[in-house]
């Protein structure tokens, strides 16, 4: 199905004053950009300094996502508002010096492990005006095991991990020692935690004081209107973009592997109907199972998040992320389900990837069915031990703990009508925003070895666009042992392709012992690496879009000479023959194409 | 000094040549006395630009071009060379060795991606292809230790391949070669053996720093670099010989400093931000020879981007995060530079209204082909400069010193199609945005660089150069809060200014890791030392001139990932109250940086720098000779100004202002190679030196 382009005819409405409009678009974005630098060049753990992995945003008194800094889709589309909302209602009285040190995924949160801290934006008359909020992913959580993803966890009391319900953590600028020294009792490596506490506090209360200054300067009610303003241009972008959609309902479904506590996967089912002449999308997640007894289910956050991140992958063109897109978008959720809205104590440990992918892939893969040059393909599991946490005893430095969580290399990114996987996309839910370690900065933290790093050839799934291929990495011990806790998706059920595109690799990873023997690994769980030992990790490649036999010859000729497709499965996969030499045999590539066709 | 009129017998005139995207820029310095010229860069054969400035000079001086080179003493050369290579990929065919296991450095980068739900971005080609990139064999760890040894069978191996793969330069970045080289020396010997003639660059030598990434990048940009920018030097070299030069010719370098053209040609990565990163430095000389600011704002203004930085307390700002191209998507240089800022925002910006109706300028830009729709060039688009012209800042008769006529009709045309009847206004009022809106992006790229690094803009100075500066600057200055603007004479020329005043730099840098918890006192005098003698060594190289040391170390919180630079207060650490006086010095910075200050916490010192700058004799306090502006008496014009509307506003030849007189707003300075708008409610003085100064009153 084709659609007409954007054409100026289509306006609506339009902001009364768009410069001015433009203007304080471009402030408050400023604002939690810098919110963001003071987090990312500040914090202690990995997660925050190198990884990148939180978000900062700013939410109107009355809970709508206003404006959120480029990062990790899963943190900030849905999310921000549930835990605004929670505040409000746990906290009536909000006043200028507060901080509520927030993790419940039962209030909002999106899962244990992000902590997030909200400060309310309280100007001179006593009013509440807005809310700055600042969330991180931590080192560690306070967990049983040392992982912040516990997807064995039966219920939220087996997770282990502290659990703050929108709790004041500042009264006048001032912490409150009590919590403070409740997390520093619970989570390993205190200082690490109380380092990232105050990067969080530094970048909040950057927000708090840049928005005082803003509601100072423009004046409160001004700014207040400039934010409807900002939601209404913004619907209006979405309405735009819903129209260049396929008209139709689809259903798609895809399936997460087998896990303790689901023994046969966890199937899960989107449907979407998109309405492109009332510019509205639909998604409903109701069909689906009840909670699991394990850490994969969804928190509310999330199972929104996720399936609002499938459209947002699908939309023709780039559309402001607030409560004024999200007009457009009604996703449908079930109290008790798997992917809808938990009820205490389920556990949503591992809320932010694994299962939350799935339903992204559901939701771009529904799509994709509508029309072609839609949707796209999925993404490869989330998991694999090249993100794993790793912990243990640094003999380097007196045998002293560590943990933190590893980002080496996951692929993973899906065929798209545009390009290729994105190389680096880590999972669906991250979008490629997470930075990636250095290899020398992980071994001087830590006392490892990371022996190799590199695209695995002919993983990829297949497909006029083809997925990110595997990542191969092997890393273990330099001295001492070393403990590795992952879980994984993606080893048994692989990303799915679209529009005729082909399935990306499968997940694996093997124990490599001292005498160079390699033993196969579950694909979620714990590994205690000793000397001379190094785990073997090949992460899952993305999905492919569109049939392989209508990739460009010149992609394919690339493809070959780059070393991501070998000459034969070009030739068997894609239909081109190259030969020895590195030349394009024509004729037969003609032939081989012809008969693929078919 | 000479006396004026003297001839310059001998060799004591200095030259200061920058070669920029559309124009060349010259300085003459003779005597004191500058002279400002302009011809047309010459992409294909820059020096020919270069030669054909020179001969602008000497015609205009009177002389004959080898008359007026057989004066030179110096000549320092800004050039964009290397960076239009990187981005032409007009590079030496080039190979990367790397460890054994790791491949894919340069197509991983350190991941990263601009916009979440942007899949129409490709995913980038790595550096060097992965055809040319092979493994080494052999592992060193963190610690130094050799986990396994170089298999020198499968260098050989190698080396072979790459002959057979006719590479022109070869990259060598090995895991750890930082602390224990020997992997990284050995394959030099044998690609010296084995391969004569094929230049390469290790990475241990080139930039020792930590992070593979950024390390491998430096060495792969490097060498890619070598054959082209040495045969451009040794081309420059000879063919200003020919022309009767026979001074000392001196390259500007990325890092605000400048370096023999043979030391460039050696490591010509440092030549990568050559041009931009000289405005700063005469940003810094006139603001504090004109105002004695603290904080300066330099902002340089030309036709398809706009080059912003910063400069506190008399300090170039410098990065260690410089990508050829954008974020994450280009090629990091893994070298600190001066932290020059570039944004899509010049007099080519193009103005257009999205499909929500909001207006936008940039980033697409016009360039100088097709160009503003007012150069009646082909383009057809409504630009900053077509906006500026319709609302009078620009005398459509009088651009360039009138060498090009600009067609105000053409413009407006472009404004009312685009911008105008899609948002139902006047044309006025849509230049008058359009401005606005290329004003709020400059604001906001200067913010990134002031405000999001702690740095209040508030009561500091905006030095303007480049020929589009003038244009809004004042505006600009008032968003910020800035206390004035100075435009200084040499403003339309500010790099090749720049290098007249800069210093002979490097920079040395040993990487060695302690805590102020358990200090390496040893460690560090030897790291010290270290730095110490060799920037001693290279000032001992350039004679006849003044050395000053820097020292400064690059230092964290346990745990943070990221160091920032701290100036050393202390020459070396030997006592408990030096180490202290570090300390301190260190937890000021962190929290005029990031409003947090963690009294109690250890600090983590990771890298040792000592920077050597060498004073070259000359006066720099010149002054900029008259002639080339027009002598007609100018009267007013319609301008309109923001807040107010239309009004007749004085119209200024920059010549005809005596130094020590002004001209109050509305008006407009015109020099033949720039315009500055004087708002109403302002002033601008002409100050002894030359330079327009203008006072921003407080508002509130």
């Amino acid at each position: 199905m084709t659609v007409a382009a954007t054409d100026p005819g289509v306006l609506e409405r339009r902001p009364a004053d768009p410069v001015e409009l433009a203007v304080v678009a471009n402030r408050l974005k400023a604002i939690v950009r810098r919110m963001s630098n003071t987090l990312y060049r500040t914090g202690r753990s990995g997660v925050l300094n190198t990884a990148r992995d939180f978000s900062c945003a700013i939410i109107t008194a009355d809970d709508r996502l206003l404006m959120a800094a480029d990062s990790l889709p899963i943190h900030v589309l849905s999310g921000p508002d549930l835990m605004s909302a929670a505040m409000r209602e746990l906290h009536p009285e909000l006043r200028a010096g507060d901080a509520f040190l927030h993790n419940s995924p039962y209030h909002g949160n999106s899962h244990p492990a992000d902590h997030s801290l909200l400060v309310p934006v309280v100007v001179a008359d006593g009013t509440h005006q807005f809310t700055v909020l600042v969330k991180a992913h931590q080192a560690d959580c306070g967990n049983a095991l040392p992982t912040t993803y516990m997807g064995t966890a039966v219920d939220v009391y087996a997770e282990g991990a502290l659990i703050f319900p929108v709790v004041k953590v500042q009264t006048d600028y001032s912490d409150h020692a009590d919590v403070i020294r409740m997390c520093e009792m619970r989570l390993r490596v205190p200082e690490q935690w109380r380092g990232d506490y105050l990067a969080m506090v530094g970048a909040a209360r950057i927000g708090e004081r840049e928005m005082l200054a803003l509601a100072e300067e423009l004046g409160t009610d001004s700014l207040q209107r400039l934010a409807e303003e900002w939601f209404d241009y913004s619907e209006q972008r979405m309405v735009n973009a819903v129209r260049q959609l396929p008209a139709g309902s689809a259903v798609a479904e895809t399936t997460h592997d087998p896990y303790p506590g689901a023994p046969d996967g966890i199937p899960v089912a989107a449907a979407v109907e998109v309405r492109p002449q009332e510019a509205r999308v639909t998604i409903d997640l109701r069909e689906n199972p009840d909670s699991y007894p394990c850490g994969l289910n969804l928190s509310e956050a999330c199972a929104r998040t996720a399936a609002m991140i499938g459209l947002f992958n699908s939309l023709p063109e780039e559309v402001p992320t607030n409560a004024g897109s999200f007009r457009r978008i009604d996703v449908q959720l079930r109290e008790g389900c798997v992917v809808g809205v938990p009820r205490h104590p389920t556990s949503t440990s591992v809320a932010t990837t694994n299962v939350a992918d799935r339903v992204t892939a559901a939701v771009q893969l529904a799509i994709a069915s509508l029309g072609e040059g839609h949707g796209m393909a999925e993404a490869g599991g989330f998991g694999a031990p090249t993100a794993a946490v790793i912990s243990g005893r640094d003999q380097r430095a007196g045998g002293a703990p560590f943990v933190n969580q590893l980002f080496l290399v996951l692929s993973g990114g899906p065929g798209n009508p545009h390009n290729d996987g994105w190389l680096t996309l880590c999972h669906a839910g991250n979008g490629g925003m997470l930075y990636v370690d250095s290899v020398e900065v992980d071994e001087l933290a830590f006392p490892i070895l990371i022996r190799t790093q590199r695209i695995a050839a002919d993983t990829e799934g297949a497909g006029r666009r083809r997925g990110a291929p595997s990542v191969e990495a092997e890393y273990g011990p330099l001295v001492g042992e070393l403990t590795v806790i992952y879980a994984g998706d993606g080893h048994v059920n692989p990303a799915l392709g679209a529009a005729g595109g082909e399935r990306g690799a499968t997940s694996r990873q093997e124990r490599r012992d001292a005498a160079g023997e390699l033993h196969p690994l579950e694909g979620q769980g714990a590994a205690t690496l000793g000397a001379g030992e190094s785990i073997v990790v090949f992460t899952a490649a993305g999905g492919g879009y569109g049939p392989p036999h209508t990739r460009e010859v010149e992609r394919i000729c690339h493809d070959v000479a780059e070393g991501w497709v070998s000459r034969k499965r070009a030739a068997s996969v894609y239909g081109v023959a190259i030969d020895g030499d590195g030349e394009l045999d024509r004729a037969a590539t003609a032939r081989r194409r012809e008969e693929l066709t078919r | 000094m000479h006396d004026a009129g003297s001839p310059h017998r001998g060799n004591s005139v200095r030259f200061a040549i920058d070669t920029g995207g559309t124009f060349t820029d010259l300085i003459v310095d003779r005597g004191g006395s500058l002279h400002l010229f302009k011809a047309f860069t010459t992409p294909d054969d820059p020096v020919e630009g270069v030669l054909d400035v020179l001969a602008v000079a000497a015609d205009g001086l009177g002389l004959s071009r080898s008359e007026l080179l057989a004066e030179g003493s110096l000549l320092i050369h800004g050039t964009t060379r290397a960076i239009n290579a990187l981005v032409t990929g007009g590079t030496a065919r080039t190979a990367f060795l790397t460890t054994a296991g790791h491949p894919d450095i340069l197509l991983f980068r350190e991941g990263g991606r601009a916009e979440p739900f942007n899949f129409k971005v490709p995913y980038p080609e790595p550096l060097v292809p992965r055809a040319l990139t092979f493994e080494m064999p052999g592992r060193i760890a963190a610690d130094g230790t050799e986990v396994e040894e170089l298999d020198e069978l499968a260098v050989r191996r190698v080396i072979a391949e790459l002959r057979e793969a006719e590479v022109e330069a070869v990259a060598v970045a090995l895991l750890w070669s930082i602390v224990e080289p020997s992997h990284e020396l050995r394959v030099a010997e044998l690609l010296t053996r084995l391969m004569p003639g094929v230049p390469f660059t290790l990475s241990h030598l080139l930039n020792p720093t930590l992070r593979e990434y950024r390390r491998a990048s430096s060495t792969c940009i490097d060498a890619a670099l070598k054959p082209l920018m040495s045969g451009y030097l040794s081309s420059l070299r000879q063919r200003l010989h020919e022309a009767g030069f026979g001074g000392r010719l001196l390259i500007a370098t990325s890092q605000g400093g400048m370096l023999d053209a043979e030391d460039v040609a050696a490591a010509p990565i440092h030549s990568i931000n050559s041009g931009p990163s000289m405005a700063p430095v005469a940003g810094r000389h006139y603001a504090a020879s004109e105002a004695g600011a603290d904080t300066v704002i330099v902002a340089d203004a030309g036709g398809t981007t706009f080059d912003i930085s910063v400069v506190r307390n008399g300090l170039i700002p410098r990065t260690r995060e410089t990508w050829i191209g954008p974020v994450h998507q280009g090629h990091i240089t893994g070298f600190p530079s001066v932290d020059v800022k570039s944004i899509g925002a010049g007099g080519g910006s193009i103005a257009w209204v999205d499909d929500g109706g909001l207006l936008r300028v940039g980033p697409r830009s016009a360039g100088s082909q097709p160009g503003p729709a007012c150069y009646r060039r082909g383009g057809n688009e409504p630009t900053l400069t077509d906006a500026c012209l319709a609302l009078g800042y620009l005398d459509p008769d009088f651009f360039l010193g009138g060498s090009m006529r600009l067609d105000t009709a053409a413009a407006r045309a472009a404004i009312e199609r685009a911008v105008a009847t899609p948002l139902a206004l006047s044309v006025e009022d849509s230049a008058a945005a359009i401005v606005r809106i290329a004003t709020e992006g400059m604001v906001h790229a200067i913010e990134e660089v002031t405000v999001h690094q702690g740095i209040d803009p508030r009561g500091s100075v905006l030095v303007g150069g480049g020929g589009a500066a003038g244009l809004n600057l004042v505006a600009i200055a008032r968003r910020l809060g800035c206390a004035r603007v100075l435009i200084p004479e040499t403003g339309a020329a500010l790099s090749a200014a720049g290098a007249l005043i800069t210093d002979l730099s490097s920079d040395f840098t040993v990487t060695h890791f302690t805590s102020t918890e358990e200090f390496d006192f040893e460690g560090v005098a030897t790291a010290l030392d270290t730095v110490a003698r060799q920037a001693q060594e290279f000032a001992l190289a350039a004679p006849g001139s003044s050395t000053a040391v820097e020292f400064s170390v690059e230092a964290r919180y346990p745990r943070q990932n990221w160091e920032i630079e701290v100036p050393l207060p202390v020459e070396r650490i030997e006592t408990e109250a030096d180490l202290a006086a570090l300390a301190d010095s260190f937890h000021s910075a962190h929290e005029q940086l990031f409003a947090i200050r963690e009294e109690e916490s250890p600090v983590e010192v990771v890298s040792w720098r000592a920077r050597a700058r060498c004073a070259l004799p000359g006066d720099v306090e010149q002054t900029v000779a008259s002639g080339s502006g027009r002598d007609v008496p100018l009267a007013s014009r319609r301008v309109w100004a923001n807040r107010v509307g239309w009004v007749d506003a004085e119209v200024v030849a920059m010549d005809s202002l005596r130094p020590g007189s002004y001209v109050a707003g509305p008006a407009i300075v015109e020099s033949s190679f720039t315009t500055v708008v004087v708002d109403p409610g302002t002033r601008g003085t002409r100050s002894a030196a030359g330079h327009l100064s203008i006072e921003i009153e407080d508002e509130s």
